[in-house]
């Protein structure tokens, strides 16, 4: 009887100490992602160019393109690996063809949020006959890192959608 | 032929005013809708698999300030001296939130042969959708009932003018109506701050937050005179009227004057005392058939004893028009 008891209680232990480091890698990369519009402004020697504003912060219209950045921050003090970031593209917006840029991932896309593969080799069923998906018609973006993200190091996704 | 002549008055009618469309379109998302976007990762840390959610970004949908006025009566036919003589637009909210607006009318423009007289009031609502001005119609006042209208929704207006008592065939006279977002409007892409659907920014489009349309009024005083002759033939040999002889009639049918006689159709009377003779209806020495059928011609005893030739659109241009047919004296 009291020797069972031991038993369980020991069983409950090691549990413990399998779950707890597990746990704590949960948090090992931390994910953000940004919306940013491109905004012409005239420097001081009166040439335009280029900056980035918030999107938040920016007259987003109809028509409007926005570029999100997801960006994967690796807060531990091991390399993660196998680092897979899947952004679909937000209601409401189509994805501009060939915006979208991963440095080191390989990246695939989705119609249905189900079935990913390169760009190229989704279809898509129109009246019972399939036909390649147009880039407009991708509804999610996954990028795979190739290689593990160390320690305290970041790795992003980039992609533009226009506001329908 | 009066058909083809017809197509080529519209097509010139359409590049003078270039505004004429079926429907204007609003542009996409309502102002004040959240986009949203929110990622996921997965990884493994050792022999560990994990995944965790981003932030979710947000970004509020301004309102798009975008109007288009179109024409609905590419020209219309008036009389010199003729009162509340109405155009008919229609004024689109091509934006992407509701928005009021401005309408205004101006009368006194350039590049036309007379000013019409703006009616006062000068635009009435189409309240009953007749597309002609009627009792029920409600008067515009300028900043009392200003159309608001949601995003892709639009207003059909009556522009009323009079036309003055001197003017003469072919002058042209035309009237502007222009719709203007309450809001604001500008050069496109001027923003007012919180002004938008739900407090967004509301930001000029790229019709200037205004537009315009001009219609035109026509004076057209055409007019159709017919000829009748005929001729009697009796069984001897003569040219008595006699029971037996027939008559041959020849009808002359002319346009003068400017404009269109549109869908003009020739109709008389079987005299008195006479009978038809089956097959002698003719416009132009075609021959045409009794029978009310696919060709322009028919005869009927009901209610009376009559032939009909429909005649189409008629311009002076269209020139004259001959009817035959043939009766015997009973």
């Amino acid at each position: 009887m009291i020797q069972g008891t031991v038993k369980f209680i020991a069983a409950a232990v090691i549990a413990c100490a399998l779950q707890a480091p597990a746990f704590a890698q949960g948090n090992c990369v931390e994910l953000k992602t940004t919306g940013e519009v491109e905004k012409e402004v005239v420097n001081d020697k009166g040439e335009k160019t280029r900056t980035l504003v918030a999107a938040a912060d920016a007259k987003v219209i109809p028509g409007t393109e926005v570029i999100w950045t997801v960006t994967a921050k690796n807060t531990c003090k091991e390399p993660s690996d196998k680092v897979v970031i899947t952004n679909p593209v937000p209601e409401h917006m189509t994805l501009v063809p060939g915006s979208v840029f991963g440095a080191g991932a390989e990246v695939t896309y989705s119609v249905d949020g189900k079935t990913f593969a390169p760009a190229g080799k989704l279809t898509v069923t129109e009246n019972g006959v399939a036909r390649p998906a147009r880039a407009e018609e991708y509804r999610q973006i996954r990028w795979a890192f190739t290689n593990p993200i160390p320690a305290g190091s970041s790795a992003f996704g980039r992609f533009r959608a226009t506001l329908n | 032929m009066s058909r083809s002549s017809r197509s080529l008055v519209a097509v010139g009618v359409l590049s003078l005013f270039g505004a004429w469309s079926d429907q204007a379109r609003a542009v996409g998302v309502a102002a004040g809708t959240d986009i949203d976007s929110t990622a996921q990762v997965t990884y493994s840390v050792g022999a560990v698999n994990a995944s965790s959610t981003s932030n979710t970004t947000s970004v509020k949908v301004a309102e798009v300030l975008d109007v288009v006025v179109t024409l609905q009566t590419a020209s219309v036919p008036v009389v010199p001296g003729a009162t509340q003589q109405e155009l008919v637009y229609r004024v689109t909210n091509t934006g992407n939130g509701p928005e009021a607006f401005l309408l205004q009318v101006i009368s006194t423009l350039g590049g036309d042969d007379f000013d019409p007289t703006q009616a006062s009031p000068s635009i009435y609502f189409d309240t009953d959708n007749s597309g002609d001005l009627t009792g029920g119609d409600v008067p515009y006042s300028p900043g009392n009932n200003d159309p608001v209208l949601a995003a892709d929704a639009f207003v059909t207006l009556l522009v009323v003018n009079d036309i003055p008592a001197g003017v003469t065939d072919g002058n042209r006279g035309f009237s502007r109506l222009t719709a203007t977002a309450r809001t604001g409007s500008g050069a496109p892409g001027t923003s007012f701050a919180g002004q938008g659907a739900a407090g967004t920014v509301a930001v000029v489009g790229t019709t200037g937050g205004d537009g315009e349309a001009t219609g035109q009024y026509l004076v057209a005083s055409i007019a159709l005179n017919a000829v009748k002759s005929q001729a009697v033939v009796d069984q001897f040999g003569g040219a008595r009227p006699i029971p037996g002889a027939r008559i041959d009639y020849t009808i002359v049918v002319s346009a003068t004057g400017s404009g269109t006689a549109a869908t003009s159709v020739f109709s008389d009377a079987i005299p008195a005392n006479t009978t038809y003779v089956p097959g002698t209806l003719q416009l132009n020495s075609v021959a045409l058939s009794d029978a009310a059928d696919a060709d322009a011609g028919d005869f009927s005893t009901v209610p009376t004893a009559r032939v009909r030739v429909q005649l189409g659109d008629l311009t002076q241009a269209s020139g004259s028009q001959t009817i035959q047919f043939a009766v015997t004296i009973n």
